[in-house]
């Protein structure tokens, strides 16, 4: 009892002289990781979670020739405050194909540049990855490049390699291989090459973190239990890569579904993506009420899958 | 070991052909030679301890023998086939890595049954095989569990599984026991040497510890930037060390530096102006006149006395300067009168002596003409 009363006194004047030196420290310090979090968190609040909330209630209401081009959702009327959801805006999606088949093109489309950009990424971040230090740093900085120049002037230079008097065309030409000119430019073909080439470093950048830290005493294990270099990648790397080769998917497949800059620069009449639709409707058919509805449909496509795979995980 | 077999059963005594052939190995990193021209017969069922300091090439002649590491010139044989061009998946040999490296992304069950699947045996003679070898490393229960589940102890069993379920006829070991605590290591070298007389499978043991050496080895051959300076028997290379490398590298040793001054077949005498005295030794020694050369005296060796010894060979005066208390023994450091320090061990047999020898107390340092070793280089 008394050894307990002594050690509890002891801790109370202990207490009492931090209070008094760092009285101010100590709320800084107890609330520290508050004030980390506080700052993104505000952030995403402000620049994230608001206008998604505005978008959000726009997808609700009526399309309407004023200014802003949609009618409120609330209304006062004989001492009533009225909520009108205006449901149309989804069912409409439903109804005109246009929408639907925008939508699967655009998963395709992404679906498949995320495949190639894969498979040109992982070999180039595996040659990374096993390079000699000094030289990692030059070539991962080559990666980075082109992110220093703009990304419409990149994406313009693909048109003038791409197109019917192209550098393409024109050496094929004068190399006599072909007669006519090929038709690349305004083709889907065009939307992959500026989608694979726009997004690869967000492929190479998690596959190279992830690559780098393998141990390469791992292949040398397996290699010694008898496995060919083909199943080494197949039992060691690729599995121990997984986590790499999801990162860089996502960050590839997620930007590429709703892309609008590449389709409308490369892309030709045929080329269906959903970010384009959802332009035509909100600049060209001032329809915002349904462009919203297009892009919460098109956040639901990306996120539930999202939330899903990470509960599968953890 | 080597004190179970008779000598005749000992291999590299009775001309048997040896089962790895290192002939005339180098291998070096631009101008950075890792491995100057070794050569190396290993028997079968032996367990070679290649031992030496970090930096010493013993590593990379192992991987050499593993195939991860590729020969720049000279030749490996195991089990009469020359191993050039041959790739570590096809090679008869096994290695155990220092990190273990095991697979992190299979259990306990799947990293020991890596090897045998790739072999392409069928299932249920591969469970059958990695459940004896699981019971074998004492594993039963851990099947299930991912490596980072397990302890040091355990990752090392499974480590050493993996890399003897596929029955190599040549098992090289990196520095097997280093991570393991002293108390663990200790258990662990006997389960060793047990497994490999258990299975009869040819180690080659890569350690810097020359007490592991000691304990694991039929034979040890220690290296030295990238040579390798004696390959004996654990108990020659410590009593009978070729110079004043090995002698100093295993064991302790208290080294005087001389010149002959009289050598017939049976007596040599050195003069040894480091402790002012001529040193008797029982054996004649093969040198020029007046050369210079050293003489290796362990410290369990010489006698310690605070009275001269009659008909002792080698006696020299000295104070002690410093005692060493280790429990099983203690450790005595004797100044001479020239300032050459002695250190010398003494086994603490009794319990409370009665007077025992103390600091600062002259006492004489005594040792037998054949207890000591001469060396030329």
């Amino acid at each position: 009892m008394g050894r307990s009363r002594l050690r509890f006194l002891g801790r109370r004047v202990r207490r009492g002289a931090d209070v008094m030196t760092t009285a101010v420290g100590s709320f800084f310090m107890k609330h520290r990781r508050l004030l980390v979090i506080a700052v993104p968190m505000v952030w995403l609040l402000i620049f994230f979670l608001a206008p998604f909330l505005v978008v959000f209630k726009i997808s609700f209401s009526e399309a309407a020739m004023a200014r802003p081009p949609y009618l409120p959702l609330t209304s006062w009327e004989d001492g009533r405050l009225l909520i009108t959801l205006n449901l149309g805006n989804y069912q409409f999606l439903l109804e005109d194909p246009l929408y639907l088949l925008s939508l699967i093109s655009s998963v395709q489309i992404a679906a498949v540049s995320t495949i190639f950009a894969l498979l040109i990424g992982y070999p180039m971040a595996w040659f990374i990855a096993r390079s000699p230090s000094r030289r990692r740093n030059i070539l991962l900085m080559l990666v980075i490049l082109p992110f220093w120049t703009s990304f419409l002037l990149r994406v313009y230079a693909w048109i003038g390699i791409l197109r019917s008097t192209g550098v393409i065309n024109n050496t094929l030409l004068a190399l006599g291989i072909i007669d006519e000119p090929l038709v690349m430019l305004q083709t889907n073909f065009a939307v992959y090459i500026g989608i694979v080439y726009t997004y690869l470093p967000f492929m190479i950048l998690p596959l190279y973190a992830n690559l780098s830290r393998l141990d390469p005493a791992l292949l040398e294990a397996a290699a010694d239990l008898g496995a060919k270099p083909a199943t080494t990648f197949l039992t060691v790397i690729l599995p121990m890569s997984l986590p790499g080769i999801i990162a860089g998917s996502m960050l590839v497949f997620i930007p590429a579904i709703g892309e609008f800059v590449i389709p409308a620069l490369l892309g030709g009449p045929d080329t269906l993506m959903i970010g384009k639709i959802l332009w035509t409707e909100f600049f060209n058919n001032r329809d915002w009420p349904v462009a919203s509805a297009v892009a919460m449909v098109l956040l639901a496509i990306i996120v539930l899958p999202l939330v899903r795979f990470r509960r599968a995980r953890g | 070991m080597n004190e179970r077999q008779s000598p005749s059963d000992m291999p590299w005594r009775n001309g048997s052909e040896p089962f790895v052939r290192i002939v005339d190995v180098s291998r070096s990193y631009g101008p950075v030679v890792a491995v100057n021209n070794v050569s190396l017969d290993i028997y079968k069922g032996e367990l070679f301890c290649l031992l030496g300091s970090s930096g010493c090439g013993k590593t990379t002649l192992l991987r050499m023998l593993a195939g991860l590491e590729t020969v720049s010139s000279g030749r490996i044989e195991i089990d009469g086939q020359d191993m050039a061009g041959i790739s570590p998946w096809d090679r008869p040999t096994n290695i155990m890595f220092q990190s273990y490296a095991l697979f992190p992304h299979m259990n306990v069950e799947r990293n020991i049954a890596y090897g045998l699947y790739r072999d392409g045996l069928p299932r249920s003679e591969v469970t059958d095989r990695v459940a004896d070898m699981i019971k074998l490393v004492q594993l039963s229960g851990m099947e299930r569990r991912k490596p980072d589940q397990l302890s040091g102890g355990q990752r090392q069993r499974v480590a050493l599984a993996r890399s003897l379920i596929k029955r190599p006829k040549l098992l090289l070991l990196d520095e097997p026991l280093a991570a393991l605590d002293k108390k663990l290591r200790e258990e662990t070298q006997f389960e060793l040497v047990n497994i490999q007389e258990k299975l009869g499978v040819t180690f080659v043991v890569v350690t810097h510890d020359q007490e592991e050496a000691m304990t694991l080895a039929t034979r040890i051959g220690v290296m030295r930037n990238g040579v390798i300076e004696q390959i004996a028997e654990p108990r020659e290379i410590y009593e009978y060390p070729l110079n004043r490398f090995v002698a100093d590298f295993i064991g302790s040793v208290n080294m005087f530096e001389g010149v002959v001054s009289e050598t017939d077949p049976d007596r040599t005498l050195i003069r040894c102006e480091d402790a002012d005295m001529t040193i008797n030794v029982s054996h004649g020694v093969s040198c020029s006149p007046n050369q210079r050369l050293w003489f290796a005296l362990r410290p369990e060796k010489p006698e310690i006395s605070r009275h001269r010894p009659e008909n002792a060979d080698n006696v020299v005066e000295g104070v002690v300067e410093e005692i060493a208390y280790r429990g099983n023994l203690s450790i005595f450091r004797v100044r001479l009168k020239t300032g050459k320090q002695i250190d010398l061990t003494r086994t603490n047999q009794e319990r409370s002596a009665e007077e025992p020898i103390t600091w600062d107390d002259p006492v004489f340092v005594s040792w037998d003409a054949a207890s000591g070793v001469v060396l030329t280089s």
